[in-house]
């Protein structure tokens, strides 16, 4: 495998074709989740860890996997490792785990992780089916990042539960609100298309 | 076209969909036993935080002293919790309430005074209001200024509160707060009731 082929299938999520601003998947979690710095990481974990181990299982079973059976496989593998993710989650963070609530199982219909398998890891060898699993994870994850952080900050005046702004700040409250979200990740993705665009 | 058999086409797929199914369940099933024993230790850790905080009694840092300072301080009888003062006699007495919310289930442990006249404290136990916003009930703000409130309870826009009875409602939560008003309204009445028929 030339080395070459594997920095392109890390870097081409991460900018190029990235699943968030590019592609325009997973949209419902990044609305839902970014209104506060702590809780969209642990749920950017979550998501790397599930694509890049789904794509990296599915590849592995890509040949034995009759083609009409397919997407139920698919399925099962996703929904055995959110399961997974859940229940650590469960046992070792329980407050992260009570204030994602039903995030962390909807990570399931993130078409983000079917993605890929369907796009990649169906036809691509386990280690690179993997490291796109994982860069795609995280194309995901730093656009996520950037937008909790900015709505947390204006939402909340904090960053990570922090205060940084002090008493005279006065809270811009429809960023905590799902429509702050779109309007963050419109002007998020008007600025990095108007870059790419050059 | 190649022809495919009947067992290529129908029995395979069949057997193979089965048998990952089985694997993944088992991988899932062994997951959950090994860390059930530690889901069960933090929801009761849970639980009895909630008490001791609904109860006015301030939380020490360690899992273990918690744990200790449960067992010496509340005693629960039947759906009944007796918190006792540092002197031994009744300091509150608290019971669970659930109620609707926004998005689910809102479950709190809520403290009165020996004499059930009065909130001691609340805290929520279970709730899935809008992060931000609903959700705001759980922090500290909101659940302090229950302290001591008496009963029926009246809720007034978010910073005005003042008067006895009234209580800050949550801006941007207005669903939320009537639903919360709610559920501690019907908990000052189960108080009510417990005090008439003796507790």
């Amino acid at each position: 495998m030339a080395s070459g082929k594997i920095v392109k299938t890390f870097i081409t999520p991460l900018g190029k074709e990235n699943p968030v601003f590019v592609q325009i998947l997973g949209i419902c979690s990044t609305l839902a989740v970014t209104n506060k710095l702590e809780n969209t990481i642990v749920m950017t974990l979550g998501v790397i860890f599930t694509t890049t181990l789904s794509s990296f299982t599915f590849s592995i079973l890509r040949k034995v996997i009759p083609a009409r059976i397919r997407m139920m496989v698919e399925t099962l593998i996703i929904a055995t490792f959110v399961i997974i993710v859940d229940i650590v989650l469960k046992a070792y963070m329980p407050d992260i785990w009570q204030q994602l609530g039903p995030y962390v199982g909807l990570i399931i219909t993130n078409c983000i992780v079917m993605g890929r398998m369907e796009a990649f890891a169906a036809s691509n060898p386990p280690g690179l089916s993997l490291i796109d699993g994982l860069s795609s994870g995280i194309g995901y994850a730093y656009v996520l990042i950037i937008i909790a952080f900015f709505r947390e900050l204006l939402g909340s005046g904090t960053i990570w539960g922090f205060s940084v702004f002090g008493d005279w700040w006065s809270n811009w409250a429809i960023m905590i609100m799902p429509p702050g979200a779109f309007f963050m990740l419109a002007i998020f993705i008007w600025i990095v298309k108007g870059r790419m665009a050059e | 076209m190649k022809k495919v058999g009947f067992f290529a086409e129908r029995v395979k797929p069949v057997i193979i969909m089965a048998a990952l199914t089985i694997i993944c369940i088992a991988i899932v099933s062994g997951i959950h036993l090994s860390t059930q024993d530690l889901v069960i230790a933090n929801e009761g850790l849970f639980l009895k935080k909630a008490v001791l905080y609904a109860g006015g009694i301030k939380l020490p840092e360690t899992n273990a002293e918690i744990n200790e300072l449960y067992e010496e301080r509340v005693a629960e009888r039947g759906d009944i919790f007796e918190i006792s003062g540092l002197s031994g006699d009744i300091a509150a007495y608290a019971f669970i309430i659930v109620g609707p919310g926004l998005w689910g289930e809102i479950e709190a442990v809520t403290a009165f005074t020996p004499d059930l006249a009065s909130f001691v404290g609340v805290e929520f136990v279970k709730q899935n209001e809008t992060p931000g916003l609903g959700a705001r009930i759980t922090e500290p703000w909101f659940k302090e200024q229950m302290r001591g409130k008496p009963f029926p309870l009246r809720m007034v826009p978010e910073g005005t509160a003042g008067a006895s009875g009234e209580i800050d409602a949550i801006t941007g939560a207005s669903r939320t707060s009537a639903y919360v008003l709610q559920i501690f309204n019907s908990a000052g009445e189960k108080a009510e009731k417990l005090r008439k028929e003796g507790i």
